[in-house]
């Protein structure tokens, strides 16, 4: 089945050094961590996109990353606005009365609340980003290149092996689950049917055969390379073809953001410091501003 | 050179309680080339893993005896000392290649030696010149033939320079033409560089004729270890273990045909009464999503009620593809599909429960009930038959395919072959009115394969339904197939009876399923 399915050779259009993309993701995990405000987090979201457009995606990319982008929008404002939990709390519609037998008088209510909408928000900006720079990654560098930039970051030669051989398999998982689904529909079982209990159950079969043909393929895999001499006791004395250098814009764009970052930091915990009565200087008055608003 | 000497090997895996190996001991010559075969599960493929050391290094279980390189114990030195000796090459491509890249993939085995990036260069294309893939450096892997992609999985353990080559069924997954290539530069690096190789397979008639030595195995013991000239004497072993023999004249593909009709008595197509068509088939053409190519165009037939059909032709020519049509699993780009009279577009995958019914290359993908009963039982419970007639249904199958004695099993702890007549017994349940099995002969022994395709064809000729089979395989094709489809690059070149298209060499020719001019041993 792996044959249905072309995959797409991983193109590098915006020409960062995978080490670049890496550094680039930390950061900016980190950034979507300190950050509080929709609005800067949005203009992280927002360049998050601009660096998978300038990487040329196909149609199919461009599908998939709306797809999850959909679904953990949804997911987390959804949840958020339900379950918030903090005060105050302003409702802002009722979906289940408290009056309403049994459903209502079990959850005492089911409400969407105002805050959580906005908790929502933040989180699922937070989640995007990372998200959309994840994908920027995987989809614009060559798993050779991954694994050699990991080495050279210092992260162990076997758990960047790991790495890299982790997303080398989603297409392989992608492709045999479709295979063992359809396999299924083609014996007559409907994953969407009145009997809950019996979908639930044939789709919690499904994973057997996908399990067991992943454990197959990565014994296959891992004898592979084994049997070329890969070995995780030397795997950081290996030479490499390829040679990774950090060019201009690569330097550039990872010190603006160290910059960024390190200035937040800053801001942050003078704003910390501010706000719990440790520090305060008048002079800063405006940085406290700048951070409570926009930060 | 390296002299290697195997004593007194034996191996247990952890989840099994009789050994794999039993005992075995045999000693190789420097440039030996040995054939090692022997019926499914017999151990070849552990044996291999012990000569290079992943046994006991990358697997568990219970090991004693030795295999001596050199005179040095594999298994007391290091795997990767080991690696630059002994390389080995596994049956499919696409689980053993993971870079992006020929040259990158090629590379990753000289970085793990830790040789200099100017001399893996080098070593990289004189590795590519050695399997016929000069210039290959820069091309995706994804975009090669299935040929291509075992030449430059040979290619990545040339490159090590190692002085013995042990090959894992390595054309299994092949289509003739590929397998010719592959078999003539493993030829060539053993008469030319003096490489030892063992290569193990069932497809003893297309090795025989290159080897010099034959191992024939079963059940974990070497039952037979001779020079080539002595090896195919007496032919009594094989047939009694169901191993292919060499054929030992030179028969031409036409002749061996005709005399494989008149000993079986296989009806032809122009015996065939006129039927309904189970399958009607009109202008089809298909093309994969981002591609140019049509990887089918025009295709047109039909197939009727008791039909056995073959579906031939290279790697790549869109053999799997027709049958995933066939199936309902992809959509035509153009023109029309019917099953009994009704056109697979107008029908969901469930709604073709009962009507085809497909068994994968890899059966596996099948298999995900608890226990073989089960199993079977999936189709007619989905279909929700009545209790007494599900039962009834499953305990005709499981006897059909011989599975009684196993119905309480689990699948996945099956051999290879029983999984597939799982698979296929599990698909059968349903009586689908078209039976579609895609490579049926992968992995498989003759033996074991025959006994499926005469217990499938039987049930498909007794109950007037119609089996379609993709397949490599000539002889599978002149023993079971009334009609055989020959394809060529997604075109249909010739529709007809399986005697007339082998014996049209130029027609063979065309869809690459010419071994070679002389395969006498």
């Amino acid at each position: 089945m792996a044959s249905i399915e072309k995959g797409k050779l991983a193109v590098d259009n915006t020409k960062l050094e995978p080490r670049t993309k890496i550094l680039m993701m930390l950061i900016s995990g980190c950034l979507v961590i300190l950050l509080d405000s929709p609005s800067a987090l949005l203009v992280c979201f927002v360049a998050s996109l601009v660096l998978v457009a300038l990487s040329k995606p196909t149609l199919r990319q461009i599908r998939l990353l709306l797809v999850f982008l959909f679904f953990t929008t949804w997911g987390l404002i959804y949840s958020q606005a339900i379950f918030y939990n903090e005060s105050p709390r302003t409702v802002l519609l009722t979906l289940v009365p408290a009056e309403l037998p049994f459903i209502g008088k079990a959850t005492g209510g089911i409400r969407v609340y105002r805050e959580g909408l906005f908790h929502g928000i933040v989180q699922s900006l937070r989640f995007n980003t990372t998200l959309v720079i994840g994908c920027f990654i995987v989809w614009s560098t060559q798993p050779r290149d991954l694994l050699l930039a990991l080495v050279q970051l210092r992260v162990p030669g076997t758990l960047a092996f790991m790495v890299t051989t982790a997303l080398h398999f989603i297409p392989v998982i992608a492709n045999e689950t479709a295979a063992v689904i359809r396999s299924q529909r083609l014996r007559g079982f409907r994953y969407l049917r009145l009997n809950l209990l019996a979908a639930i159950r044939g789709t919690l079969n499904s994973f057997r055969p996908i399990l067991a043909g992943n454990i197959r393929h990565a014994t296959h895999l891992g004898e592979s390379v084994e049997s070329r001499g890969f070995s995780p006791d030397t795997a950081n004395q290996r030479t490499s073809l390829r040679t990774l250098k950090m060019g201009i814009w690569d330097f550039s764009l990872l010190a603006v953001l160290s910059c960024c970052l390190m200035c937040i930091v800053g801001l942050k915990m003078l704003y910390f410091c501010y706000a719990n009565g440790i520090y305060y200087a008048s002079w800063l008055r405006h940085a406290y501003t700048f951070t409570r608003e926009l930060l | 050179m390296s002299h290697i000497e195997i004593q007194e090997l034996r191996f247990t895996y952890p989840s099994r309680n009789a050994p794999t190996l039993r005992g075995i001991s045999a000693s190789i010559a420097p440039g030996d080339f040995v054939l090692l075969t022997g019926p499914t599960g017999c151990g070849k493929s552990t044996l291999l893993r012990t000569m290079n050391g992943l046994i006991p290094y990358a697997s568990a279980g219970t090991l004693s005896g030795a295999v001596r390189l050199n005179g040095k114990n594999v298994a007391e030195q290091p795997l990767a000392a080991t690696c630059r000796q002994v390389a080995l090459l596994f049956q499919d491509p696409d689980r053993q290649l993971f870079c992006t890249l020929v040259e990158d993939e090629i590379a990753f085995g000289l970085e793990n030696l830790g040789l200099p990036p100017e001399k893996i260069k080098n070593r990289v294309a004189l590795a590519l010149k050695q399997v016929r893939l000069p210039g290959f450096q820069a091309r995706r892997i994804l975009e090669l033939s299935g040929g291509e992609k075992q030449r430059v999985a040979l290619a990545a353990i040339c490159a090590m320079q190692p002085q013995v080559l042990l090959l894992d069924e390595p054309t299994s997954y092949l289509d003739p033409s590929a397998t010719r290539d592959i078999l003539t530069i493993v030829k060539q690096l053993n008469t030319e560089l003096g490489i030892t190789v063992i290569l193990a397979t069932h497809r003893t008639r297309d090795v025989a004729p290159l080897c010099n030595r034959v191992w024939l195995m079963h059940e974990g013991q070497l039952c037979l270890d001779l020079p080539k000239a002595a090896a195919f004497r007496e032919l009594t072993p094989y047939y009694r273990l169901g191993v292919q023999v060499p054929q030992t004249e030179n028969a031409s593909i036409g002749e061996f045909a005709k005399r494989a009709n008149e000993k079986l008595n296989v009806p032809s197509r122009n015996d065939a009464s006129p039927q309904s068509p189970m399958l009607d088939i009109r202008s089809l053409s298909f093309k994969y999503p981002n591609t140019d190519k049509h990887a089918l165009k025009s295709i047109a037939c039909t197939v009727t009620r008791g039909e056995i059909i073959a579906i031939m032709g290279a790697n790549g020519s869109g053999k799997t593809t027709l049958v995933h049509l066939i199936a309902g699993l992809l959509r035509p780009s153009a023109g029309e599909i019917a099953v009994a009279g009704t056109a697979l577009k107008r029908m969901k995958l469930h709604q073709l429960a009962g009507k085809v019914g497909i068994v994968f290359q890899n059966p596996d993908l099948l298999l995900q009930a608890e226990t073989v009963r089960d199993e079977v039982a999936f189709g007619p419970k989905n279909l929700k038959f009545p209790p007494k007639t599900r039962d009834t249904r499953v305990n005709v199958t499981l006897t059909q395919f011989d599975l009684g004695n196993l119905a309480s099993e689990a699948p996945y702890a099956l051999s290879r072959g029983q999984r597939q007549r799982v698979a296929v017994a599990a698909t059968f349940s349903l009586h689908p009115h078209l039976f579609l099995l895609d490579e049926p002969t992968t992995g498989q022994d003759a033996q074991h394969l025959h006994q499926l395709m005469d217990e499938l064809c039987d049930e498909i000729r007794r109950e007037n339904k119609s089996l379609i089979f993709a397949t490599h395989d000539a002889e599978l094709t002149l023993k079971y197939a009334d009609r055989v489809l020959l394809l060529r690059e997604g075109e249909l070149i010739f529709d007809g009876t399986p005697d007339v298209a082998f014996a049209a060499p130029e027609l063979l020719q065309q869809a690459s399923l010419v071994f070679g001019e002389n395969r006498a041993v």
